[in-house]
Order: C-alpha cells, then sequence, then structure tokens
C-alpha cells in the first residue's frame, strides 16, 4: 500500500511537471467545422474540411486576419456530425459552448444544417452553411447564412437555359419522392417550366423513392411521352444508375441536372454515358479563369483531388467568415459581443468576390443573391464552365 | 515464479481495492458524486488553469485526450482530483452514516428512499451539466436513448421476437406531439396562429408526450396483428416494412413539411422534463417486466405452444408488449423532437434502428440494467470519441463484435432490477439482506 503511494505521488509531482511545459498564449480566434465526415456522404465532409484546412492555412501564412490594428491567427475546430441531425446539434453545441468559436461553417446538409442553425441561432452564434438548400436552414434566423444559392432557384435558371439554348417545349422530370433536395427541386423546375411553356408541357413527371436502383418502367414512360429532354435532380450516386439506364432504354436526348450531381465521383461512377451533360452548378472546375483557377489548382496540388462545389462554397463560406471579421471593426475579447459583431459584419457584406460567384447578402436575409453557373461535362469527363443563368 | 507472484499480486490488490469500498451503500456513492460535480462548480475553472488546461474538460477529458495529446497529464490529474478523489473521499468517509439513513430510511419509508436517491442523481446531473450546454444536450439525448433502448428491449429482449419497428414509433410519436404543441401552443408558419395561450403549454406538455405515445401504441397495432401468427424472421421483415412505410408517409405528407421536415417545436424537453420521464419510464417498465405480463412475455419467448397450454393468452400478450413498448418509443419520440426542435422523416430510418438495436445488444437483453448500461455507454462512447472521426466507427463495432464474442446476450443480460434492493445498506451481516 505504501509502496504504491509513493508512485503515484512521483507520478503526480512528474505530471505537474511536464503540463507546465505547455503554457502558451497567443491571439487566435476559433472557427468551427461542423462537417459530415463519416456517415452517408462522407466526401462531403473531407471536402470541407479540405477547404477550410487550406483558408486557414493561407490566413497564417499571411501572419493573421488584422482587425482594428491586431492580427489574429485562426485556428480550426472541427467536429464530425456523422451526417445524423441529433449529432449535428451536438457538434453545434459543442463547438459553440466548449471550443468557444467565433463563427461555424457548415454543416452542409440540410437534414443537418436546420437543426444545427437552430442551435447557432439560439447561442448567438454566426454560422454560414455551404451546401445547404432547405429555406428552414435560414429563416426568421439571423445569425445563420448560406453560401450557395437556393433551390427555387435553380429551376429557373435550368428551364432559362433549356429554351435558350434548345428552343426546346417538352420537358420530363425523373426525381425522388422521398429526398428533400430532389423533390423541392422538381417541383420548382416544373412550375416555372409550365409557367413558360404553357401547362403540360412537362410531359413526364416520375418519381421513385431512394435506394431505388431500377428505374426502367418510369424510365420507358418518359421515353414514350416525346419529351425533348430530361431533368433529373438527383444526387451523384444515383445520377450514373439513372443515365445509364435510359442510354440502355434507347434514350439519346439531353440529359440536365443540379448542383447535386457536381462531385468527381460522377464521371467515375458513370463513364461515358454522362459525357456531354449539363448542369446547374456553383462552380465549374474545368475551364475557370483567375481566383477560383488559382484555388482549383492549389487545392488540387495539396489534397490530390479536383475541389468540388462543396470545397469550393465551404472556401467562400469561410471567406465570408474572414471578411466578417476583418469587417467587425475591433475583436473585444468578449466572445458574445465579437460574435455579434462578426454576424452584423457578415449580414453587410456586399459583392464578396466569391470563387462561386459574387455574393451579396440582402438585408434581413441569410440568403445570397448571385447567379447559377451551367456546367457542361466534357468529353474529358471534366466539369467545364459552359455559360451563366441569372434569372 | 516472480511472474507468478505478479499476476496474482494484480486481482489480491483490485480485490483488496473493491474489499475498501465494499460497505458502500449506493446512498453514499451518490453523495461522493454530487460532491465531485460540487467540486467541479466551484473550483473546477481554476483547478483546470492550474493543470494547464484551457477550461474544463467537458467529457472527462476525452476531447483534449484524442485532439491535442500535450493535455493528457493535466486532463488526468484533473479528472483524479475533481471527480475520482473527492467522490471516493466522501463515499467511504460516509460509508457509515449513509448506511444508517439508508438502512433507517428502507427500513420504514422504502418510497422517500427511493425519491432520495433519485433527487441526488438528478442534482449530480442537474449540477454536471449545469456547466456546459455540450453536456446539457447529451445527457438529454441519452436519457431518451435509455427510454428507446428500454422499451425496444420489452419486445426483443423480454418477448424474444426480432422488432424493427422502433424507429417507426418513434417518427409517429415524434410527429404526433410535435403537431400538437405546434398547432395549440405555437405561432407557425405552417399552422397559422395558436390555438391555446402559449404561456400555459409547458404544463400541457405532458399531454403532447401522451398524444405522442398514444399514437405510437396505435401505429404498433400493424405489427402487432401480425405478429400473432409470425415469428422470427418474418416478423422482423414485417416490422422492418413498418418503419418504411412510417417513413414513406411522412415524407409524402405535406402537412407535416413532408421530407423537408417540421420545425419551431416549443423548447419544452428540458432537464427535469425529461429525467423525470425517463425514470417513470424505467419505473413502470420495470414493473410490467417483474409482474406476472413480463412473465408470460418470457414464457411466450420461450415456447409459445407450451405457454399457451398453460393458460397464457399469447394473443393478448403480444398485443400488450407491442402497444406499451411503442407507447414508451413514442414518449421517447415527442421527448427528442423537442429537443432537437426539427424532425423530418430521414432520422427515422436504418440507421436509427442499428443504433437502438446495437445499444440493445450491447447491454443486454431481458434485463432493465443492461438497457441503461447499453444506452449509457454506447452514448457516452459515442460522444468521447467523437475526435476520432472514422475511427470511432471501427473502434464502437469491434467493441459489440466483443461483446458479443464473450458475452453473447449482452453485458448485462438477464438480470433483475430491484430498486429496494439497490438502496438497501451495505455491509451488515447475512441476517438483514437475506430476510
Amino acid at each position: 500500500m505504501r509502496k504504491m503511494v509513493i508512485v503515484s505521488a512521483v507520478l503526480l509531482t512528474g505530471i505537474l511537471m511536464v503540463t507546465g511545459a505547455f503554457a502558451q498564449k497567443a491571439a487566435t480566434l476559433k472557427i468551427g467545422i461542423n462537417a459530415e465526415i463519416t456517415g452517408d456522404i462522407p466526401k462531403v465532409g473531407e471536402a470541407t474540411k479540405f477547404a477550410a484546412q487550406m483558408y486557414v492555412e493561407d490566413v497564417n501564412k499571411a501572419g493573421g486576419i488584422e482587425v482594428g490594428g491586431k492580427k489574429y491567427l485562426l485556428e480550426l475546430a472541427v467536429e464530425d456530425n456523422e451526417a445524423k441531425a441529433e449529432s449535428a446539434a451536438k457538434a453545434a453545441t459543442k463547438l459553440v459552448t466548449v471550443d468557444e468559436v467565433i463563427a461555424i461553417v457548415g454543416p452542409q446538409a440540410s437534414k443537418q444544417a436546420v437543426p444545427a442553425g437552430e442551435v447557432s441561432n439560439n447561442y448567438k452564434t454566426p454560422m454560414i452553411t455551404g451546401w445547404s438548400t432547405n429555406p428552414n436552414t435560414t429563416k426568421d434566423r439571423p445569425y445563420v447564412f448560406r453560401a450557395c444559392f437556393l433551390d427555387d432557384f435553380q429551376g429557373p435558371a435550368l428551364s432559362i437555359f433549356a429554351k435558350d439554348e434548345y428552343k426546346f417545349t417538352k420537358a420530363a422530370v425523373l426525381y425522388d419522392v422521398a429526398s428533400d433536395y430532389p423533390k423541392g427541386l422538381a417541383e420548382f423546375f416544373k412550375k416555372d417550366w409550365e409557367k413558360k411553356n404553357g401547362p403540360g408541357s412537362v410531359v413526364a413527371y416520375e418519381s421513385f423513392t431512394t435506394k431505388d436502383t431500377d428505374f426502367s418502367s418510369q424510365l420507358t414512360k418518359i421515353i414514350n411521352s416525346g419529351a425533348e429532354f430530361l431533368f433529373t435532380p438527383q444526387y451523384y450516386n444515383e445520377v450514373p444508375l439513372i443515365v445509364q439506364q435510359a442510354k440502355q432504354l434507347g434514350w439519346k436526348k439531353p440529359i440536365l441536372g443540379s448542383d447535386s450531381w457536381a462531385s468527381d465521383e460522377l464521371v467515375k461512377l458513370c463513364g461515358k454515358d454522362c459525357l456531354g451533360s449539363y448542369f446547374v452548378s456553383h462552380y465549374a472546375s474545368a475551364g475557370a479563369k483567375g481566383a477560383t483557377k488559382e484555388f482549383i489548382d492549389r487545392y488540387k496540388a495539396k489534397f490530390g483531388n479536383i475541389p468540388d462545389d462543396v470545397a469550393a462554397l465551404t472556401w467562400d463560406a469561410i471567406g465570408l467568415i474572414g471578411q466578417g471579421i476583418k469587417n467587425a471593426g475591433k475583436i473585444t475579447g468578449d466572445i458574445k459581443k465579437d460574435r455579434e459583431a462578426v454576424r452584423n459584419a457578415i449580414a453587410g457584406i456586399k459583392n464578396f468576390p466569391g470563387i462561386t460567384g459574387t455574393i451579396t447578402f440582402p438585408p434581413n436575409s441569410g440568403d445570397p443573391v448571385k447567379c447559377a453557373n451551367i456546367v457542361k461535362i466534357n468529353d474529358k469527363g471534366e466539369f467545364e464552365f459552359y455559360k451563366t443563368a441569372c434569372p | 515464479m516472480s511472474t507468478s507472484n505478479n499476476t496474482q499480486s494484480l486481482p489480491r490488490r483490485f480485490g483488496r481495492l473493491r474489499r475498501f469500498f465494499q460497505e458502500v451503500p449506493l446512498l453514499g456513492w451518490l453523495l461522493g458524486a454530487l460532491t465531485a460535480v460540487l467540486a467541479e462548480q466551484f473550483v473546477g475553472l481554476d483547478l483546470a488553469h492550474l493543470v494547464e488546461l484551457p477550461r474544463i474538460p467537458v467529457l472527462f477529458g476525452f476531447e483534449n485526450a484524442l485532439k491535442k495529446p500535450e493535455l493528457i497529464p493535466g486532463t488526468v490529474l484533473y479528472v483524479l482530483l475533481v471527480y475520482l478523489a473527492p467522490a471516493l473521499l466522501v463515499a467511504r468517509l460516509l460509508q457509515l452514516p449513509s448506511n444508517r439513513l439508508a438502512g433507517f430510511l428502507a427500513g420504514r419509508w422504502p418510497a422517500v428512499s427511493i425519491v432520495l436517491h433519485l433527487a441526488l442523481l438528478y442534482a449530480v446531473l442537474h449540477i454536471w451539466s449545469d456547466i456546459n450546454d455540450y453536456r446539457m444536450i447529451v445527457v438529454k439525448i441519452t436519457l431518451i436513448a435509455v427510454m428507446l433502448t428500454l422499451s425496444l428491449n420489452v419486445i426483443n429482449g423480454y418477448m424474444g421476437e426480432f422488432s424493427c419497428s422502433h424507429p417507426g414509433f418513434m417518427a409517429l410519436g415524434a410527429y404526433a406531439g410535435s403537431v400538437v404543441t405546434i398547432v395549440l401552443f405555437t405561432n407557425s408558419s405552417m399552422y397559422g396562429k395558436a390555438l391555446l395561450p402559449p404561456a400555459i403549454g409547458p404544463y400541457l406538455y405532458p399531454l403532447a408526450l401522451i398524444v405522442g405515445g398514444c399514437a405510437a401504441a396505435v401505429g404498433a397495432l400493424a405489427v402487432a396483428i401480425p405478429s400473432f401468427r409470425t415469428r422470427g424472421d418474418y416478423l422482423a421483415i414485417i416490422s422492418l416494412a413498418f418503419t418504411f412505410i412510417v417513413k414513406s408517409l411522412i415524407e409524402n405528407l405535406e402537412i407535416v413539411g413532408g421530407p423537408r421536415g417540421m420545425r419551431g417545436q416549443p423548447d419544452w424537453s428540458n432537464l427535469p422534463t425529461v429525467f423525470v420521464c425517463t425514470v417513470v419510464c424505467v419505473a413502470v417498465i420495470n414493473n410490467f417486466v417483474r409482474s406476472t405480463y413480463g412473465l408470460a412475455l418470457n414464457a411466450v419467448r420461450d415456447n409459445e405452444m407450451a405457454a399457451d397450454a398453460m393458460t397464457i393468452n399469447t394473443q393478448r400478450t403480444k398485443m400488450i408488449a407491442f402497444l406499451f413498448a411503442a407507447f414508451w418509443a413514442g414518449v421517447a419520440g415527442v421527448l427528442f423532437a423537442h429537443v432537437l426542435r426539427y424532425v423530418n422523416p430521414g432520422t427515422f430510418g436504418l440507421q436509427q434502428l442499428a443504433e437502438v438495436l446495437a445499444m440493445m445488444y450491447f447491454g443486454g437483453l431481458n434485463s432493465v440494467y443492461g438497457s441503461i448500461v447499453g444506452a449509457v455507454s454506447i452514448n457516452l462512447l459515442s460522444e468521447m470519441l467523437r475526435p476520432l472521426e472514422i475511427w470511432k466507427w471501427i473502434f464502437i463495432p469491434l467493441l459489440l463484435i466483443l461483446v458479443m464474442i464473450f458475452r453473447p446476450t449482452g453485458l448485462i443480460a438477464f438480470r433483475d432490477f430491484d430498486p429496494v434492493r439497490l438502496i438497501q445498506p451495505k455491509g451488515r451481516p447475512k441476517s438483514n439482506a437475506q430476510s
């Protein structure tokens, strides 16, 4: 017994001495990342983390962000939300109350972003989601913003493109009725298309349920309906199945998609069949210029793959936070006051030169005003910028 | 020779340590825990700064240890000084008085004693989670998981059917409860103005909980009736189908928000509410499984035909078990919806099912203890290992596999949970304990 006491006493003193060596303090600001690192969509979380890390490294290499004459280094606090709603709420609470971050980037998918937005807004902590397009995420929440355009904007953008480019009048839609995002998009597109081309101009409006893998009956109906193009607002893992099955059934007309197509994986899974399709996107990796190109090149050199739209939107989201901190005027050290100052600065941002477009926040809204890019999958399987569409 | 000596001395040392504390009653442990959380409340921050930690470690320092290894020594020291030392010391020092008090109360008013224990437990939880809101949400979600796991154990453990319908029950409860609170007490964009003054809402929240539970119970009829004729794999498939039906139903019901989900539930799932619900749930389910109904469930599990021959109405038994379990899953769903203040059908899918099943099988079949242990440990582990990201999903399933290899029915399976025995004083010579 006595031996144990002596041993533990020696250990404790040792521990105390070791911990003493690690005292350090510097003027840093913490930014929280609430990302889907594990779960259904790990690619999204990975891109979020990578883009944010790159931004923070850039800022710190330049000596930090200058606010009110003093430079502050940035530090990331990364939390995994497992692509689960309750976990996202927990992660947001942890970032706000434990890590005491000044602002949060993410979560990216709406299922996580809506509850996390609730938490951030309650604690008056600015949160910017890159990718979430559910109106609920930012609605009536002064502290929550997004960097992307909304679903109701993509439908009109696409119908303008199909009209201008091809002079089409008959459309077909195939969408997942059980998933919030494709369903909303399909509805917005149908509404806008029928407004422009008269009732009944969406000649086939077919649906399926998440995780279905056989679309032949819906596709046969679409082919027989005489539609001139197919719009399918699905995720990158479903699109290849749909496109390949459509081609097998003899569909040769254009297939258009939404921003959810934008992932490297799409072309890998789909192969030749997807080449030549168009989709609405936040940004395009091939044919990019200026700051966008610089971002893509550096991201690729650093992480080995071409950044997808999540990475680009995260870059803009964290860029908006950086701009907000810069515009906040002064960092007082009182985290509550600083968060409010940063929130006000973000809300006042005008013409922020993001790589996914120029971002302006209208008064009393967290939804930015920007244009959509139409992207073509070119012969090399790259996402090439084609034209912009501003409804 | 020396090695064998070493291997023997280690268990012996632990044995000595255990004997040193073995006469501490539950009351003493709770008092010890209370001291520990009080110590943290008052000197936690100073102590954390003293051992060079930037702040109080939230979940016993795991996030520090995994993210910044250089903080490990400080964290270990903190946990030792704030939690372990005061808890063990006070528990041991108060052994005599707490034993006397426990004996005195248990002999005369066992109900008062139970209430005292629960009040202490609540105080510990409250003070501990008061330090940080992250702890608060973890405690709330964990308590809700206890309710879910326990109610699933009634069907899968006590009745021995493999039911996969729990996410469905939970979804029905969550949506029914949310509709009640949003329509009646909230000015929302979905349903317009509140029908009743929001001020009285918190008092009528139990009503929403009961409505949620009943909605789930009604839904459970859809699983209970086919269960008369099917067992095993077939019932599993039917109940799985039920979960998908509920999910699809909600996805297609625009009136509750469809796949977009439903937002704006009032913030009424506070810690006291969740705690009281969990305690009531544990108490009711424990009484249920220890009653003749519970024995009937076991009889149906072991041999349905024999049970029938012994005059057990198996159909009625199954019906009651399903409805009863679904009711509590529904209540848990309502609480869950009001903690997150947002529900969407995607939450109640296969992942949710896998989690509840994992918690139940980890903890142990046919055991109230097991459900509590399983839910708490899986939830806390999952929270503490959060910084590991993808490795967490290797570690936790590995743990499950190990449990299944060494204890195929779970950690604490087939154990009777007797609250009256729990509150007894300890260490009195056998005369008292055996009577």
